[in-house]
């Protein structure tokens, strides 16, 4: 193969190693996390995750398993380094981004280490282009402490039934609340806009409701603005689990298949909006 | 007001809103015993368009509002805005909505509607209205010189050739031809602009009745959501007209709704089309738009010469004679069934170079000149003309 034969004399010096045979498997699933510029990454014998926050109120991790890469090699137990995701994903689509049968642009990424920038081989029939990202220090991301014990409220929908109400979503309204009960309305979701409310409610008892578990009944609201780039995550995705823990901190976490049917998982957490009066 | 609509209804109704969102920017909803009106306007008082849904179009239909219906019919005023997005998407409406309940909730001051989804999934939205007079445009489409009726698809189809971008449109109706070409004001734009001229033979239509022999230019882009909504639903639509000046009115009608569209149209004295068989100005019996019009009768002169609006207030000069009547005295038109409440003093008949009404008698003419509309608002209720809470449109009626 083209790629491999090129990097063969330098392997040594590389602490990451990962290959693609579609590229499409990570750009993809970066596209949902693309509200900022700069991403961290932070690579493990696991695989890869990809973080990106906004005001320290949200954040977004991307995984790609190292099941999903052809070839994933790592060095260290930990690799990180911080990258403008938007110069990234251009470089991954450098070749265009439609889809033509059979026709699959193929990708090998290497990182030499602290301080070398991110090397990226992609190829597609027979043509290859060589990109070199710059690479800073990785800052640590927030840990919103987020743990399964703590969770108050939990349900899984299909994401299909959530699409179209994101998509309609009264964008005049800043916050998006958020309504979880062991009564009804079940699972809420509201807007308060400048025609009006708004309300989309999801019973327990839906075909569109994989899991409802809902311990204690909890209203919370969600700047808007921070929720909005989500849509793109839950365009993505097959299923989505919603959870709220008892501070309020939501937690979405999408399901999204690949170009080959693989598993990746996105997810979301988001600070509370500052308490305000609750309008019906 | 209490209503629900089933399945395809809502895409109807839906369709309805996107059709009156071209018209105007408020939505009048006007629930009444014969069914449920929604109207709308436009902001120069020159475009008119309702639908009125009988109590058929319904599941359940209940036009009181409040406990046991105590507070009677509330009419509102929504902004169309915030009513558009609910019906946006009409693909998906046909798709996944059950059925969609309208009720009208007096104390919160919002008209709720409620769709109730597949898979359980139930979407509400409270939107705030304010309480209004009905809006209401009447006209005596039975005294139209002119008649065609056709499939609104052969309408579509003639009004597919002009561009999206055409404001205007002329129609001319002699006993061998119909003539619809686009309208243009302005020498300069003859040049480069492209014409566009269609011709058919009354056979083509349905029903064909020339009284008059006349040239009418009214705006197309406010009938286009109209003839949308008409081919999609498969109605014929009749046009009522008579000479230029009056009113025209593109209206369809079933069981279970009815629908009309009625547009000022404009008056040029320039014109010298082949239809324009009189002189300027014309004599009264042709003015008033027909052989043998009643309303000649008691000698009220003024005609109507609802004008066209778009950019800006325009004066064009009326072939009609009239001088402007200014003040609060609205001229009156014509006489029908009674109601005699817009009458003037008989005017003299003054010849062109007139300065036309401004867009103000714009609107009260295009209200005033019309007589009840057939099967609806024909009750002893004085017909509210266009919105006396109107706060822009002082001193009008």
């Amino acid at each position: 193969m083209l790629l491999s034969t090129h990097s063969q004399t330098v392997d040594d010096n590389y602490v990451l190693v990962a290959s693609l045979d579609n590229v499409r498997n990570l750009s993809n699933i970066l596209k949902a996390i693309t509200f900022k510029d700069h991403a961290i990454f932070n690579a493990t014998p696991n695989g890869l995750k990809v973080t990106v926050e906004d005001s320290k109120c949200l954040q977004a991790n991307a995984f790609i398993q190292a099941e999903i890469f052809q070839e994933f090699t790592i060095k260290e137990d930990s690799v990180g380094f911080q990258i403008n995701l938007t110069v990234l994903l251009d470089c991954l689509t450098i070749f265009g981004g439609s889809t033509v049968a059979g026709v699959t642009t193929a990708l090998r990424m290497c990182y030499n280490g602290y301080g070398y920038p991110l090397t990226l081989f992609l190829e597609e029939g027979g043509v290859v282009t060589v990109c070199k990202i710059n690479t800073q220090e990785p800052e640590e991301p927030i840990d919103f402490e987020f743990c399964s014990t703590n969770v108050t409220n939990k349900v899984i929908l299909q994401s299909e039934s959530l699409k179209e109400a994101f998509s309609e979503l009264d964008m005049t309204s800043e916050v998006l609340q958020i309504t979880m009960s062991p009564s009804q309305p079940y699972f809420r979701l509201s807007t308060f806009g400048n025609s009006g409310n708004a309300h989309y409610d999801y019973p327990k008892d839906s075909d569109m409701m994989e899991l409802f578990q809902c311990s204690k009944t909890q209203t919370n609201r969600y700047r808007m603005s921070l929720l909005k780039p989500s849509t793109k995550a839950l365009a993505l995705s097959c299923k989505v689990s919603v959870r709220t823990d008892s501070r309020g901190f939501l937690s979405l976490q999408y399901l999204v298949r690949n170009d080959d049917g693989q598993i990746c998982f996105v997810e979301y957490y988001c600070c509370p909006d500052e308490e305000a009066e609750e309008e019906y | 007001m209490n209503c629900i609509i089933e399945g395809n209804g809502v895409k109807v109704f839906g369709k309805a809103i996107h059709a009156l969102a071209r018209i105007g920017d408020e939505l009048w909803l006007d629930p009444m015993v014969k069914g449920l009106a929604v109207r709308s306007v436009n902001s120069a008082h020159s475009a008119y368009a309702c639908f009125c849904f009988s109590p058929l179009f319904f599941q359940r239909y209940c036009p009181n509002t409040g406990p046991a219906g105590a507070c009677g019919t509330v009419k509102c005023k929504l902004v169309m805005k915030s009513l558009l997005p609910l019906f946006r998407c009409l693909a998906t409406i046909e798709r996944n909505v059950d059925c969609c309940q309208i009720s009208i909730n007096l104390p919160d001051n919002r008209v709720i509607f409620q769709f109730h989804c597949r898979h359980g999934i139930t979407k509400t939205h409270n939107l705030g209205f304010q309480e209004s007079e009905a809006l209401q445009a009447v006209f005596s489409s039975h005294l139209c010189p002119n008649v065609l009726k056709a499939q609104a698809r052969l309408l579509g189809d003639m009004v597919m050739h002009f561009p999206v971008s055409q404001e205007e449109i002329t129609l001319s109706m002699s006993p061998l031809r119909v003539n619809l070409k686009n309208y243009y004001e302005e020498d300069k734009d003859r040049i480069k602009a492209m014409h566009t001229k269609m011709s058919l033979d009354p056979s083509e239509f349905d029903y064909f009745q020339v009284g008059v022999d006349s040239d009418i230019t009214f705006c197309l882009k406010e009938l286009r959501g109209f003839l949308s909504f008409a081919e999609s639903y498969g109605l014929p639509v009749s046009v009522h007209f008579g000479a230029a000046g009056k009113p025209v009115s593109f209206s369809m009608e079933d069981m279970v709704l009815e629908a009309n569209v009625v547009l000022a149209t404009l008056v040029d004295p320039e014109s010298k089309t082949l239809s324009q068989a009189t002189d300027v100005p014309p004599p009264a019996a042709l003015r008033c738009g027909g052989v043998g019009e009643p309303m000649e009768k008691d000698g009220d002169a003024a005609p109507p010469q609802a004008q066209r609006f778009p950019s800006g207030n325009e004066l064009v000069v009326s072939s009609q004679g009239s001088p402007v009547t200014g003040g609060a005295a609205p001229p009156c038109v014509t006489r029908t069934e009674g109601f005699d409440r817009l009458r003037t003093p008989p005017q003299a008949h003054a010849g062109p170079g007139i300065t036309a009404p401004d867009s103000s008698e714009v609107h009260s003419l295009l209200f005033g000149a019309m007589s009840c509309e057939q099967g609806f608002g024909r009750s002893s209720v004085l017909p509210s003309l266009v919105c006396s809470s109107d706060t822009e449109d002082d001193g009008r009626l």
